[in-house]
């Protein structure tokens, strides 16, 4: 049975030591991405860099600018929290450190239909629950 | 006896019972789609020395069956749905590894809404793994509508496809279904009923989806030789492929327009000498529309991005250049998860179609795909 929280929330990330980096950074409000010391960006974070193989990977953060890759307005999720936020955009967002650099992520702050692909976003922290905070996309701010 | 590459062919195909929620075990289901695929060949159990399977378990399912000792088994964790067992049988019958293979799938209902209402299915209030960076945000895991949503909509804005070209599509795979008694819903369906319809995942709608029911499929794989022993005249393998592109993970596509079909398209084309030209019915995988108009432009039916247009102008309808899921698609004969296409080519090239039969098939190709992974496969007479 759902319980309230359920409703409430989306589902809390359960970070373990690969990722914890990156929920860190965004209760911080930085949008951190693992680099390897060849340059190569990578996400999800990985004990491995898939263009050169280099282990040495740490964390850096990006400019938190992409583009909407493509989207979708799920009209029956299965979490009772997006139950409850219909018409929500979900997205691929890719950013504009390298190419195909994606994150999954919500386009915020725009009516649906005006989302386009190729859109320029940049990131935004949001507050979805008391002590819980989302990377969402927003539409660029003119110029930038 | 050493390994040799042996010439494959297809004997025998069956079908359990299929529909909404069937009251049957998994073994029953499994029993009945293999015993008829044996009917059809006019094998028994003692014919059959390999099982390849995804649902249920390969080694277990052989027992069960009085198939054992088995000289191969293969159980699938996740991939290209039918295609890879079906790919794993072909090729342990190639390679020597067993004289005849039958290759399984079952696969159930999934849980509904209903389901999640009444608590039977709960989701989870976190999530570790790679869900962190995906259900936080509203993709939820196992909602593969959300990843066609996705697909869709980067293949409306690449390459212009709009959504009468999908109804076109959808109303398509329904006529056929009209010509096929196996197909589950078969009542005529217009552009504009597609119109009317519901979204599932904007811009995806409820008749851009396979139509969820509880089915296995079986397909029996056995030397060319051998195969000309049964009840029919030989199916045979004329090529087959597989290709991964990304992590198994749906959400980690580098070109969500495309996908995985053209890398694998490439991949079986460069092992025949047979071209896109001398098809003569397609068998596309649509657990999702979008996917089987993908496969039209990777196969080389039309150019990449043309399929829209290319479905539009009816080429994939009976009585066109080429007949597309002429069964009616797993829309509307039910998620077999594409046992069902490689059953309707073994069909049509054997000329038992009937109403829908493509006048003197003889090449037929099939497939499965969606996010990174694809397969393929080229029968011929």
């Amino acid at each position: 049975m759902a319980t309230d929280s359920d409703v409430l929330y989306p589902p809390r990330p359960e970070p373990d030591a690969l990722t914890q980096f990156f929920w860190d950074g965004v209760n911080e409000h930085k949008l951190l991405i693992q680099r390897c010391s060849n340059g190569h960006y990578i996400h999800w974070p990985k004990i491995v860099c898939r263009f050169c193989l280099s282990t040495d990977l740490a964390p850096a953060e990006v400019s938190g600018r992409g583009q909407v890759a493509t989207f979708t307005q799920p009209v029956q999720p299965f979490h009772p929290y997006f139950q409850q936020h219909p018409g929500y955009v979900l997205a691929v967002i890719e950013l504009v450190e390298q190419p195909h650099l994606t994150l999954v992520s919500n386009v915020v702050d725009v009516a649906a239909e005006d989302v386009r692909v190729g859109m320029p976003v940049e990131v935004t922290f949001r507050e979805v629950a008391p002590g819980f905070t989302l990377p969402l996309f927003r539409p660029a701010a003119t110029g930038s | 006896m050493p390994n040799s590459l042996n010439r494959v062919a297809i004997a025998g195909v069956g079908y359990s019972q299929t529909g909404r929620r069937l009251n049957l075990t998994n073994d029953e289901m499994v029993r009945q789609a293999v015993t008829a695929a044996m009917a059809d060949a006019g094998m028994t159990p003692a014919d059959i020395d390999g099982v390849a399977t995804m649902g249920g378990e390969a080694m277990s399912i052989g027992h069960l069956l009085g198939l054992d000792p088995l000289s191969y088994f293969f159980t699938s964790n996740g991939g290209p749905a039918f295609v890879e067992p079906a790919m794993n049988a072909y090729t342990a019958v190639a390679a020597g590894m067993a004289h005849t293979v039958v290759a399984v799938r079952l696969i159930r209902q999934q849980p509904g809404q209903a389901d999640r209402n009444s608590g039977a299915v709960t989701m989870p209030a976190t999530v570790g793994g790679d869900a962190q960076f995906t259900s936080p945000f509203g993709a939820d895991a196992g909602a593969v509508a959300m990843i066609a949503g996705l697909e869709m909509t980067a293949h409306m804005a690449k390459f212009g496809t709009t959504e009468e070209q999908f109804a076109i599509n959808a109303s398509t795979q329904r006529y056929h279904a009209g010509l096929n008694d196996d197909a589950l819903l078969r009542d005529p369906l217009s552009v504009e009923d597609y119109l009317n319809s519901r979204f599932v995942s904007k811009p995806v709608r409820i008749f851009d989806c396979d139509y969820p029911v509880d089915s296995s499929s079986a397909v029996i794989f056995t030397t060319v030789e051998r195969a000309r022993d049964w009840q029919h005249k030989p199916v045979v393998v004329e090529a087959g492929a597989l290709s991964s592109l990304r992590d198994m993970n749906f959400y980690q596509l580098d070109d969500y327009a495309t996908t995985s079909p053209k890398h694998c398209a490439d991949l079986l084309w460069s092992r025949t000498d047979l071209t896109p030209a001398d098809v003569d019915c397609a068998q596309l995988y649509d657990g999702f529309s979008i996917i089987t108009l993908q496969l039209l432009e990777a196969l080389g039916f039309c150019g990449m991005g043309e399929s829209g247009p290319f479905v539009e102008a009816g080429h994939t309808r009976l009585g066109g250049s080429l007949p597309t899921n002429t069964d009616g698609g797993a829309c509307n004969v039910g998620r077999r998860h594409g046992a069902n296409f490689c059953i309707e080519s073994v069909r049509q090239i054997r000329g038992e179609c009937g109403d829908r039969q493509v006048p003197g098939a003889e090449v037929a190709v099939w497939t499965n795909a969606v996010g990174p992974f694809a397969g393929a496969m080229l029968l011929t007479a």
